[in-house]
């Protein structure tokens, strides 16, 4: 297998042909359009620009309808767009890939800098309860390997799946082994063209429209949910260093911010979860080996919540704001948060 | 395929209706009924294999006929059904591919939308069902709604004008009908030509809606509404623009060189 030097974003790209992607619609926006000008230049795949980002999404839940592996790629402004219709794969069950590289918001911000602000959006952008599943890689070749991840669990799940990523790692040049002897999955479900289905966001059984049974609602949110919890569960992707030296605090981080977290591997644990949502439980059997447990997030604080309440207890928190990832900077934040 | 020998050749559209969730959600005297079933006698007319027939709707009154068809059908987020049906014809140019909608879905909420699938000239028959009104939330203005119409939210009458639909397709190698209701002969013609077509078509087909809006401006009834109709419109098929008074077909001839695109 050879080797190959690669921007984070191309290899998102490359993945997302090796997991057998077929249909890609986007809009251009800054950290994420390198993605599309790849996938102009694959043979196999049909991309298209689209007017916006809303039109992107629904091009691609229509293309996923129709049987193919679909995705599409934007950054924070365009992700609130997508946000109604992400509601809609959700409930039609249409799986699909989306990758968030993230910038700094809210609104247009300071779009060539990283930020980790979508977080909550991801979970709670859509109006009503969906249950999406999360992914965050931290290199390039996570980015790769996770993409073709992000696949595989849209089909298993019939969801549509989210890859998130930030401006730093997206960015990013390095070199990975792109391995190309993935196992994707096959469809069970008949493209469009194959019975009479109605495929509806209005609350539904066996695709006939249930606009006030509250009870068939209920069967429907419930076996949604449990079927997301039943995919995740075969993710359960994390990472976990137990530093060497005796202590009692776990630093947590994600994304591009966790890469700096390693210079502290001598000093704290240091944990990251790479399945963001639903939040990996394994947290709930490592923090209680630790008196503190430090968050740090390029955002005020979106993480630190879920987390204080998966753990019912508080953390403490280090907001790194702005874009800017300063060593110095961190290893001073972390002697204030000291009680 | 004829799939019951025993339905004549008037009845034979019902092959397209799901005839077991009726009654339609639509109130008395609504129109829509008239174009879901003129949209069926289109699809008999071309005897569309069912299979390969997708029908996308968007959010509304009218959005809520997708799912009287027999045939796989997609109800998507309001003002989105364009870009879904245009997904779906992108990813699989078999199928036909019928968007069937209301005019504020179609012009207002999904108006961009419009304006580019006419631009990228897909493949697509869209089917707009334009009463004037937003009648599934009580019946507040819409695009279509004419100049000084009084309406839940324009209490002194619209002070806007009515979207002029047809001058979107100038220029374009499109395809554009008005028609209405009443013109049930028409409104068949229209749509089986829509259908037809190789590129971007759009039906619009005006339909009445009496309880959130005819009966406020003075109808007793829908069938009033059908005869102001045939009052109002003349037929002026093929002409280069319809007036506003006219119903008719208008398909772009200039050679532009442009032909609908296949992506692959």
């Amino acid at each position: 297998m050879t080797k190959q030097l690669l921007q984070g974003n191309h290899a998102i790209a490359l993945a997302a042909e090796v997991a057998g992607l077929k249909f890609f619609a986007g809009y251009p926006i800054t950290p994420a359009s390198e993605i599309i000008h790849e996938m102009v230049n694959k043979k196999h795949i049909k991309v298209l620009q689209m007017e916006d980002e809303i039109a992107s999404i629904n091009a691609v839940i229509g293309a996923s309808l129709a049987g193919l592996r679909a995705m599409t790629a934007t950054s924070g402004p365009g992700f609130s767009l997508m946000q109604e219709s992400i509601g809609l794969a959700h409930m039609m069950e249409v799986p699909l890939v989306i990758v968030n590289v993230q910038r700094v918001g809210p609104s247009t911000g300071m779009p060539t800098l990283p930020a980790q602000g979508d977080v909550i959006q991801c979970i709670h952008g859509s109006h009503g309860d969906y249950f999406p599943i999360v992914f965050y890689p931290n290199s390039v070749s996570e980015l790769y390997k996770y993409t073709v991840t992000a696949f595989n669990a849209a089909e298993e799940s019939m969801s549509p799946v989210i890859l998130l990523s930030d401006g730093y790692i997206s960015h990013l040049y390095e070199t990975i082994v792109p391995h190309r002897d993935f196992q994707t999955k096959k469809r069970d479900r008949q493209p469009l063209g194959a019975g009479n289905r109605h495929f509806t966001g209005l609350s539904h059984e066996d695709f006939v429209p249930k606009t006030s049974d509250v009870d068939n609602y209920r069967r429907l949110i419930t076996r949604l949910h449990e079927k997301q919890q039943l995919t995740a569960q075969r993710y359960n992707d994390y990472e976990y260093f137990e530093c060497s030296k005796d202590t009692d605090t776990l630093l947590i981080s994600y994304g591009a911010l966790s890469r700096i977290a390693y210079h502290f591997k001598d000093a704290f644990s240091l944990y990251r979860p790479i399945r963001m949502f639903p939040v990996v439980e394994e947290i709930k059997i490592i923090a209680p080996r630790y008196k503190r447990i430090i968050i740090m997030e390029m955002n005020t604080g979106q993480y630190a919540h879920e987390i204080e309440r998966i753990l019912h207890r508080e953390v403490e928190f280090i907001p790194i704001l702005g874009g800017r990832i300063d060593l110095v900077e961190i290893k001073e934040k972390i002697v204030e948060v000291k009680p | 395929m004829i799939e019951d020998a025993s339905m004549n050749k008037d009845t034979n559209f019902k092959r397209y209706l799901k005839l077991d969730l009726l009654p339609t959600p639509w109130c008395p005297g609504c129109g829509n009924g008239i174009v879901l079933k003129t949209i069926c006698q289109a699809f008999d007319e071309l005897n569309l294999p069912k299979n390969d027939t997708v029908v996308v709707s968007g959010i509304g009154c009218a959005g809520r006929s997708a799912g009287f068809f027999d045939l796989d059908s997609v109800h998507t987020a309001h003002g989105r059904a364009i870009p879904v049906a245009e997904g779906i014809k992108y990813a699989n140019d078999v199928l036909n591919v019928v968007v069937v909608s209301g005019d504020g879905d179609l012009l207002g909420i999904g108006g961009n939308h419009l304006l580019h699938a006419i631009r990228r000239n897909t493949n697509i028959t869209v089917v707009c069902y334009a009463n004037e009104i937003y009648g599934m939330t009580g019946g507040q203005v819409s695009p279509t709604t004419p100049h000084g119409t009084k309406t839940l939210t324009t209490p002194n009458g619209n002070q806007d004008q009515p979207a002029d639909v047809q001058s979107l397709f100038k220029h374009h190698n499109c395809y554009y009908a008005r028609t209405t209701a009443y013109h049930l002969n028409h409104m068949k013609k229209c749509i089986v030509e829509a259908l037809k077509f190789k590129g971007f078509s759009f039906v619009e087909a005006r339909t009445m809606c009496i309880v959130n809006y005819g009966r406020r401006l003075g109808y007793k009834n829908s069938n009033e509404m059908l005869l102001h109709y045939k009052e109002f419109y003349k037929m002026n098929d093929y002409a280069e623009e319809l007036a506003q008074n006219e119903i008719g077909i208008i398909k772009t001839t200039v050679e532009t060189g442009l032909k609908p695109v296949s992506r692959d």
